[in-house]
Formats: structure tokens, sequence, C-alpha cells
């Protein structure tokens, strides 16, 4: 980059900042709020960004309300999640990439048909399968997460795998490897990257999974960060102090995630849209 | 590509079973609830039946407080009556023997059918007797008993085709898809061309791009409902601060009209949904950007087009499945809307942005009408079904890769 071109500001510059802003504003604004003493986030206080007495009253409030549970829960939930539903769809990827098997395109056309149909659809059959088996309440909420989770997880691995050269695998069947040792000696380690990648994605769709948990886990116990943090907001008494501080609380784990893995968060997203 | 065997089906054989307890069975089962007038928190109506049952657990319950309510009232019936007393205590007695063992919601066929029905029409003619002709302490409670042992047989809740036909002439369905289709397509259109502006800025920042990318993402990854709650405090009628900057710039009458009035909700719901998902569609087509080599926009250059000549004729063209697989992925997300409107204004007010999603929920889960609440979830999939079907067969949009 010359000179020149960092001391003109260009327009392209001023989009981007504005843009920025825009994006990063709402955040801003509600760490403000968040150090507000209730009496300054009504009336006259409301609108200025810096309070004039700074509290943590309302994190205090909302850690000992149980927030750290459902963090935990969440982080549970999600971890699940993620480990069986990139075993599974990995083992399956390795068998869609690799074999010719009847039905494979039908096999292919329901994943995505899945992943197109409203969530909507699962809900009630899977709240009645959890009365009857009395699995409501419980971390087995995971099992009906595979709705959301796993058509992207096999789509994306599926990409991935593709791009492995097949002549490594058919070299080492040559040799005498077995299915099983080309799959963890070989596809396993070229595919890390598409396997991590993967199973960022899924984490943070579990970790944001919403209409499942608040109908199968109605318990206050089994609930997840999304869920708790929606019941902060009732009918009747909005605690902006309580919501504000949960929210910048709740952001962080995901801001952590993004700002370490953005790079395999976009390579995940683009892969199942853009053709390359 | 090698022929599967037996043990490399186990590999995929997860999946399926995954894919078919918690996707498909669900489908099939929704079907089955559309034709039945399920309801959860009705007694009568919280089993799929198609034909006639007897619930015996209940027959028999009120079976005892007939014949209590009657022997414990015997002195004030008259000495003629007492003999009738008795008779009904034998004939309850007779009648638990016959249900002795049985239990539970059963099927009435045959002779237990014909024994049944004249057993308890005796019963109702027996105590119908002691209603109409004496006064007694517990008489209102024999007429509450008796009412409550008539719903002992459950008609079948086999409706058929009726719950789709009160579904067409259902007004809120129409208006839950009119909202649903005026926030996707309003929502939708406004992103892509966002996303579309602003993909196009971010490929020519030349510095700064992973702070770009950083900031982008945030929106996406947080929960939905955490974005709907950070909107809810900024949209608030007396402290919340975008409200507050709308009323300074007369956008809006007054800053509490924002979420109580149906356009301003409206409006909010599509403005929080914007902001958080158009930096997804910048990134993806920005994505798409960057897979179209130099050396064609260089050769359109030494060919002399314009700015404008070389956008249209050629990114675009060369974008297109891109923006066309995102299109329908932002198309169907938004077509399904729920945590956002669910948690900022929970489809008020006065249902003004009630979506296909919130009222399905509703109906499911806050009056447990699962039949009907079927019939709504189907007509989404079948809208669903619509949308896909528009840009795969008439756009062209390529969903699936194929080797």
């Amino acid at each position: 980059m010359d000179k020149k071109s960092s001391k003109t500001i260009s327009p392209v510059f001023i989009f981007v900042s504005l843009y920025l802003v825009v994006i990063v504003f709402p955040f801003i604004w509600v760490l403000a709020a968040s150090f507000k003493p209730t009496q300054e986030i009504f009336g006259d206080g409301a609108f200025r960004i810096i309070s004039a007495n700074p509290t943590l009253e309302n994190y205090i409030n909302v850690l000992q309300n149980g927030l750290i549970r459902s963090m935990m829960n969440s982080f549970i939930v999600a971890s699940l999640t993620t480990l069986y539903v990139i075993l599974v769809a990995s083992l399956a990827a390795y068998a869609i990439t690799r074999f010719k098997f009847r039905g494979k395109n039908l096999l292919l056309g329901i994943i995505l048909a899945v992943s197109m149909f409203p969530q909507m659809v699962i809900v009630g059959p899977i709240y009645n399968l959890f009365m009857k088996f009395n699995m409501t309440n419980s971390y087995f909420v995971v099992l009906p997460y595979s709705t959301i989770t796993l058509p992207v997880a096999l789509f994306i691995l599926v990409t991935h795998f593709n791009k492995i050269p097949i002549s490594l695998e058919e070299a080492a069947t040559i040799d005498g490897a077995t299915s099983m040792q080309i799959l963890s000696k070989i596809v396993f380690r070229l595919a890390a990257p598409g396997i991590f990648t993967t199973a960022i994605i899924v984490f943070i769709a579990a970790w944001n999974e919403f209409l499942l948990t608040v109908t199968l886990n109605t318990n206050r116990a089994y609930h997840t960060v999304p869920v708790a943090i929606s019941f902060l907001r009732t009918q009747f008494t909005i605690l902006w102090g309580d919501v504000t501080a949960a929210t910048v609380i709740v952001t962080i784990p995901t801001l952590i995630i993004v700002l370490l893995f953005q790079k395999q968060i976009v390579s995940g997203l683009t892969s199942g849209a853009v053709k390359e | 590509m090698k022929r599967m065997g037996f043990k490399e089906a186990l590999f995929i054989l997860p999946a399926i079973i995954l894919i078919a307890i918690f996707s498909l069975w669900p489908i099939f089962k929704i079907i089955n609830y559309s034709f039945f007038d399920y309801q959860l928190s009705d007694q009568q109506k919280s089993q799929l039946s198609t034909r006639e049952k007897f619930n015996v657990d209940l027959f028999n319950e009120n079976l005892d407080y007939v014949s209590m309510f009657i022997d414990m009232n015997r002195e004030s019936f008259p000495e003629d009556a007492q003999g009738k007393v008795d008779e009904v205590i034998i004939d309850v007695n007779e009648f638990k023997q016959l249900l002795a063992d049985k239990s539970g919601f059963i099927e009435l066929s045959g002779e237990l059918k014909k024994q049944i029905r004249s057993n308890y029409d005796k019963l109702i003619t027996e105590a119908d007797y002691f209603v109409q002709n004496f006064d007694f302490p517990d008489r209102e409670n024999l007429q509450m008993i008796m009412e409550d042992m008539s719903k002992s047989y459950v008609r079948s809740n086999f409706i058929g085709l009726q719950g789709y036909y009160n579904a067409l002439k259902d007004e809120r369905i129409q208006i839950a898809l009119k909202n649903t289709t005026v926030f996707t397509v309003i929502s939708v259109a406004i992103e892509l061309v966002l996303g579309l502006g602003l993909a196009i800025i971010m490929n020519r920042a030349m510095r700064g791009q992973g702070l770009i990318r950083a900031v982008s993402l945030i929106p996406w990854a947080i929960p939905t409902t955490v974005a709907a709650l950070i909107w809810s405090y900024l949209y608030d009628g007396s402290s919340g601060i975008v409200a507050y900057m709308l009323q300074s710039l007369h956008l809006v009458r007054d800053s509490k009209d924002l979420l109580l009035s149906g356009g301003g909700a409206m409006a909010s719901a599509i403005s929080a949904d914007v902001w958080k998902t158009t930096p997804y569609m910048a990134l993806l087509i920005l994505a798409g950007f960057q897979t179209i080599p130099g050396a064609v926009y260089e050769s359109a250059k030494v060919d002399g087009s314009g700015v404008f000549n070389t956008f249209f004729k050629i990114t675009l063209p060369l974008l297109k499945p891109t923006i066309l697989v995102a299109l329908l992925m932002r198309t169907l997300d938004a077509f399904r809307v729920f945590d956002l409107i669910y948690v900022l204004t929970s489809g008020g007010p006065g249902g003004s942005t009630e979506t296909m999603s919130i009222y399905a929920f509703k109906t499911m889960f806050e009056q447990s009408n699962f039949g009907y609440g079927s019939i709504v979830v189907i007509l989404m999939v079948l809208c669903v079904a619509l949308i896909a079907a528009f840009y795969i067969k008439i756009l062209g949009a390529n969903v699936m890769e194929r080797d």
C-alpha cells in the first residue's frame, strides 16, 4: 500500500466505516446501558451513553438468577450435538463421496428437503414422543437437534471430502488397508480442517437453537441461553438492566468463537452456497 | 467409484436412522394429526381414534360415586324408595364386575357394547328417578357425576378434511400468510440490495478485511433471541435510543408507536432482521465475487467495457448462481421466521406481526390444539415447497452439487 492512498479518505472507507458503525452500535449501546442503575435506564438518563453512577448491580443480578446455569446448559447441549453430529455426518459423508449405492440421489434429495422445511414441522410429534418416553426436561433434546444440524454438516463435509484426491485411498487399498483404516488414517487427517469448520458451524447452530428447547425443556434448570434470555422479557415488566447485562455476558462466548475462527466460519457458510 | 459393501453401508446407517426418526417420522405424524380434532387439553380429544372408545377408568370411578351418593342420602328418601336404593347398589356392583378385567380406553363391539349400553341406560333411569323426585344433600353432585359419566363414551375424533376446510375459511391464517409474505419479501429484497452493495464495497476495501469479516459475523452468530432483545430495547417507547432518534427526526410521530402500532411493529421486525442477516448475505456474495478470476475483468477492460457494462454484463451473470442459492436460503429462513418475532412482538400488536410459525406455535402449544396446528404447519410446508420449486425450476438455482 503506498502513502498516497492511505492519506486520502476514499468513499469506500466512508461506506465501510458507516457499515461497521451500524452493526456495532447496538452492542455498544447495550454495553453502556448495562452499567446504568435502574433509575438511569428510564427517564432523563436513558439517552446518555456514559452512566453518571456506573454500577455492576445488573450483572450481579443476572448471574445470581441462573444465567450461569443456562450458559452451562448451552455449552453441554452444543458440545454434545457437535460431537455426535460430526461423528455421524463424517461417516455418512465418507460413504456418500466414496461409494456407489442405490438411492444415493434420493438420500441427498431427502437431506436437502429436510434442511429446507420449517422446524415447526417436527416440534409437535417430537413433543408427544418425548412426553411418552419421559424425555422432556433433559439433555435428550440434542437428538432432535439433528434436524437442523445434520443436513448442514453433511453438505459441508461432502464438499470437503470431494476435494480430497481419491488416488491416495486407492493406493492405500492396494497396500491392503481396510475402509476403517483409510477413513481414520487418510481421510480424517486430510479433511481435518473441513471437519473443524463443520464442527464450529454445528456448535453455533446448536448454541442458538430456541424452538425445541422452549417446548421440550420447560423446566428452568434445563433452559439454554436463548431460552433463558427470552424469559427476561415478559409482558408486563421488562428489566432492561438485567436484559442488557445478560446480553453482554452471553455475547462474549460468541464473540470469542467468531474472532478465533472467522475464516473457518466463512468457509463453512459459503461452501454450500458458492460454486468454485 | 466402488460399489458399497455391507460394512460401508454401516457408515451411513446412523445418519439415516437419525433423519428417519427426527425428521421424516414427524412429517408423517403431522399429516396424520391433521385429519383429527386432536386437542391435548381436552380429555375427549387427546387421542387419535378412528372408532368410538370407552373410558373404563373414568366410568368405574364415577360408578363408585353414583352408589355412594345414593347410599349416603338414604335417609332423605321415603320408605318406598329404599328398594330402589338397594337396586342401584346391586346394579353398580354388577356393572363393576362386567368391567372388572378392563382398564384404560377400550374399543367396544358386539355383545359387550350392547350390555354396557343397556346397563348404563338402566342406571341413568334409576339415577334420574332420585334426582327428579326427591330433594337430598348430594342431588347436585349426583347430577354432575352423571354428566361426567357420559363423557366415558369417547367418540371418534377423526374429522378427515374438515380441518383443512376450516383453514380455508380461517381469516387468521390469511392474515398470517400475508404477514409472513410481507416480512419475507421486504426483508429479503432489502438484504439482497444492501448485501450486494456491501459485497462490492468489501471487495474493493484493501485494508481491514479481517475486521470487516469479523464484525459481519457477529450479528449472524449471536442467538436470534438475543438480537431480538437488543432491538426490543432500542425500539422501546420510553427508553429506546432508536425510537427516540426516529421521533427526533420526525420519522415517527410518537416513539411509543414503534412497537405498539401494526405497521411500526412490522417495520421494526423487518429492520431487526435486516440488521442481523445483511452481513451474512454480503459475506456469501463476497465469496462469490472472489471466485471470479481477475483475468475476466482485465479482458473486459481491454475490450473497452465500461464500469456499468462490466457489472451488468459480466459480474452479475457470473454471480447469479451464488446469488440465487443465497436468496433461496434467505427466503426460506425468512418465511419460517419464529424466534425473532416471538421475542420482539409475540405476533402483536393485535396479530399484525403474527406469522405462520407464530400462529402454528400458538395453536399447538398455547391452545394445545395439535390437530389444527398441524394443518397450519402443513400449509407452511406447502409454501416452502413452492418457494423452493420456484427458485430451482424457474430461476435455475443449483442447490445440489453433482460430481
